[in-house]
């Protein structure tokens, strides 16, 4: 015991230049750009396949399992569903401490109970709970350091994302925008859970931009921010992508472009201000949230380098813009796209009539969930290649109109999947620069899980049907799979612990570890 | 509550925005069963349906919706949920009995089927189809299998590196691998790595126009049996 409690000191210790500390992982994206990529080689394309699983841990929790855990100072620690959350020993998956904080009733989500992990400061953890509040954690026994209520869940807003931090600051985004709230991004002191700034997603009466929501509808405009955003210090800009607008799919009672729904912002960290902004989708009707990852990478373009955000949005378009300014620097389809013939050189989408849903349901493409949705991306400085999933189909679009009830369910219809038409999958691999798909690697159905890229060459990824798979990173080829029963959707994560890589992801209720053997 | 059409609407709206996403946006099913039909498997009474709403159906992706509705709401989608039953629930015309026989002997439905403790394991298990399908649903399942097919009964074919060819019902189907069993109710399971080509089509292996062997009598007395098949419970 004295031994675990000396490592546990050590591990704060460490904690502190954790950012830095070689094969741990410490933030979502494993670096504020959100590359997910490792400079770990020790698992390659030449040895992949005799990788085997090291440990399970087995959660017990039923929900999805989404979260990327995090590992420094020798722990590893993780959230589950429905506000579990462990340390694990990273060598062995043996829990270490549980914490539980029962969610009450009341919460409504729409998506599941679930969480997308942790992030960490110095000698703290912070989670965002269900019921929308946010918890300091001591990583040595998981008890609560300091806890602030961020909103009211009884109106509709919940709590999923993994917090991002930023120099002292807490930052997170929130869920919601399916029960009529009015999204945000929100910073909090780091030491004492209070609140520094606020950035309103949804455009309110007055403010700039407020004219873009018909009366008095940007109150319950949506624009979510369940997506953990990025950093940039140089710039000391966080990038954050929002959700839909509400509701979903009528956009009569909304007119005008709704901003900054299906936006990608770019926020002050200091104060919250907004820099710019970039709308993806003006006046959404599909639910093309535009949370995925926006991955700060620097291109060379024309012969310069350009500092460039990437986002592969929902609505099937792939994007890059300068992050400095929001320019568009390219637009490219990467999926079937029926509602827009391109972007324009105003960065606004070129529509095709008549894509609207209906009373009777209207087919567009993609369908309700993208084109590719919230799963983790990969970029791979080895190869140059920026990796994400598409759901590949279309979708029956209908609409309604809906009294709108404070907390209640806002969406004003629903699509469903086109008869005998049965959406499939793919992971891609794009050049960033020019948008063209590399390759890409069918799925039979959906993707569902996130992606690593590793310096061994690596993509891992896994699938609706329960395998854990890695490919080869320049082709595409597969290279090895492992069966694991249960749906991914967690992002895989890698470390180094004693020499030795390790390979984890969630697989149902699980989580599995993976090494080569020496 | 049922029959009442401000009750109906009300649950119209509910469902739109609740159910479709299983139920279809006209209640006929999808990932979740055809609500059109009049029957039930939890139970035919209003009661019944109240309870499945309120408490979910374990093991099943049905959840519980007593918190999200409240008693009323739910009670007002139960008055929408009647209101749409196809009005032909009529009971068959036929002669249950003589339908059983026909199943078992001329049609040799229990060649693929299973109805209560026997019959084979290709085609869907019909032991519960009283409850599950309607009667319009069983004719054209007859008349016209590939025109709805059960999830997870599409029609594989595999040829092996060898070039011989294996068709049957699907048992699985993933990125790496594909299971399925032959008419003989032979199970194969292959790595899609190591054939030549994997095929996966939306048809029934019940040959089309299956009906023709039955005259329309013959026809009526088998429908009765399969709405008779009701389970144990």
């Amino acid at each position: 015991m004295r031994n675990r409690i000396y490592t546990l000191a050590l591990a704060v210790a460490a904690a502190l230049n954790a950012q830095s500390e070689r094969g741990a992982w410490t933030t979502y994206g494993r670096n504020l750009a959100g590359w997910r990529y490792t400079e770990s080689a020790q698992i390659n394309s030449a040895n992949v396949a005799t990788l085997r699983p090291e440990w399970i841990f087995q959660s017990g929790v039923i929900g999805k399992f989404e979260a990327t855990p995090l590992v420094f100072g020798g722990m590893m620690y993780v959230t589950g569903a429905s506000n579990h959350a462990w340390a694990l020993d990273p060598l062995t998956g043996r829990v270490v401490w549980h914490y539980l904080r029962p969610v009450p009733g009341g919460v409504n989500v729409c998506c599941g109970q679930v969480n997308r992990g942790f992030a960490m400061r110095g000698d703290k953890l912070f989670k965002l709970s269900l019921e929308a509040t946010l918890l300091a954690l001591d990583p040595r026994g998981g008890n609560v350091l300091w806890e602030t209520i961020v909103d009211d869940y009884r109106k509709g807003y919940s709590g999923t994302v993994a917090p991002l931090v930023a120099r002292d600051k807490v930052l997170i985004g929130i869920a919601g925008a399916e029960f009529g709230t009015r999204g945000f991004v929100d910073a909090y002191d780091a030491e004492t859970g209070k609140r520094a700034w606020r950035f309103w997603t949804v455009a309110g009466e007055g403010e700039p931009k407020g004219d873009t929501w018909g009366g008095d509808s940007w109150k319950r405009g949506g624009g979510s921010t369940w997506i953990t955003g990025t950093y940039d210090p140089e710039l000391n800009l966080t990038y954050w992508g929002t959700g839909n607008p509400g509701p979903d799919l009528n956009g009569d009672v909304r007119p005008g472009d709704n901003a900054y729904t299906c936006s990608l912002v770019a926020l002050d960290a200091d104060t919250g201000k907004l820099q710019w902004h970039y709308q993806f989708t003006p006046h959404d009707v599909h639910d093309w949230d535009a949370v995925a990852d926006p991955v700060l990478v620097d291109l060379a373009i024309g012969g310069r380098k350009v500092k460039a955000v990437l986002h592969a949005n929902r609505n099937g378009f792939y994007y890059a813009l300068d992050r400095t300014n929001g320019k568009l620097l390219v637009a490219r389809r990467y999926t079937k796209v029926t509602w827009a013939d391109g972007i324009g050189p105003n960065g606004r989408p070129i529509l095709i009539p008549g894509q609207e849903p209906t009373e009777e349901g209207n087919k567009s493409c993609p369908g309700m969930g993208g084109g590719h949705n919230w799963q983790a991306t990969a970029y791979s400085p080895q190869t140059g290649l920026y990796y994400f999933s598409s759901t590949d189909g279309c979708g029956t679009y209908y609409k309604t109109t809906q009294d709108y009830i404070e907390g209640q369910w806002y969406q004003a219809s629903t699509a469903v999947g086109v008869a005998r038409e049965s959406s499939t999958g793919s992971i891609l691999a794009v050049n960033p620069v020019s948008g063209e798909t590399k390759w890409r690697f069918d799925l039979v159905t959906g993707p569902t899980a996130g992606i690593l890229a590793t310096a061994g060459g690596l993509v891992f990824t896994g699938d609706r049907e329960g395998y854990v798979f890695a490919l080869d990173a320049r082709t595409g080829k597969p290279l090895w799979k492992f069966y694991a029963g249960g749906t991914v959707i967690a992002p895989p994560i890698s470390y180094e612990l004693n020499g030795k890589q390790y390979i984890v992801v969630a697989a149902g209720g699980s989580l599995l570890a993976f090494t080569v053997p020496r | 509550m049922s029959g009442r059409p401000e009750a109906i609407e009300a649950g119209r709206e509910i469902f739109r925005i609740y159910c479709t996403p299983c139920h279809g946006i006209r209640g006929e099913g999808g990932r979740g069963p055809d609500l059109t039909r009049g029957t039930f498997s939890a139970g035919d009474q209003d009661t019944d349906l109240f309870r499945t709403i309120s408490d979910g159906v374990t093991g099943t992706e049905m959840q519980s919706f007593s918190l999200v509705f409240g008693d009323p709401g739910v009670w007002r989608l139960v008055a929408y949920i009647r209101s749409i039953a196809r009005a032909e629930t009529a009971p068959p015309k036929g002669q249950a009995q003589a339908g059983e026989r026909l199943f078992w002997e001329k049609g040799g439905c229990g060649k693929c089927h299973v109805a209560g403790t026997r019959g084979g394991h290709l085609g869907p298990d019909l032991t519960r189809v009283g409850r599950q399908r309607s009667l319009a649903y069983l004719r054209e399942s007859v008349t016209a299998p590939s025109n709805d097919l059960t999830p997870g009964y599409f029609t594989i074919t595999v040829v092996k590196s060898d070039g011989r060819q294996i068709t049957g019902v699907e048992r699985g189907y993933d990125n790496f691998s594909v299971q399925l069993m032959d008419m003989s109710e032979t199970f194969y399971s292959f790595q899609r790595a190591q054939v030549r080509s994997v095929k996966r089509e939306y048809r029934s292996l019940m040959p089309d126009g299956y009906g023709s062997l039955f005259n329309a009598a013959e026809m009526d007395d088998l429908l009765a049996y399969l709405v008779s098949l009701r389970g144990a419970t």
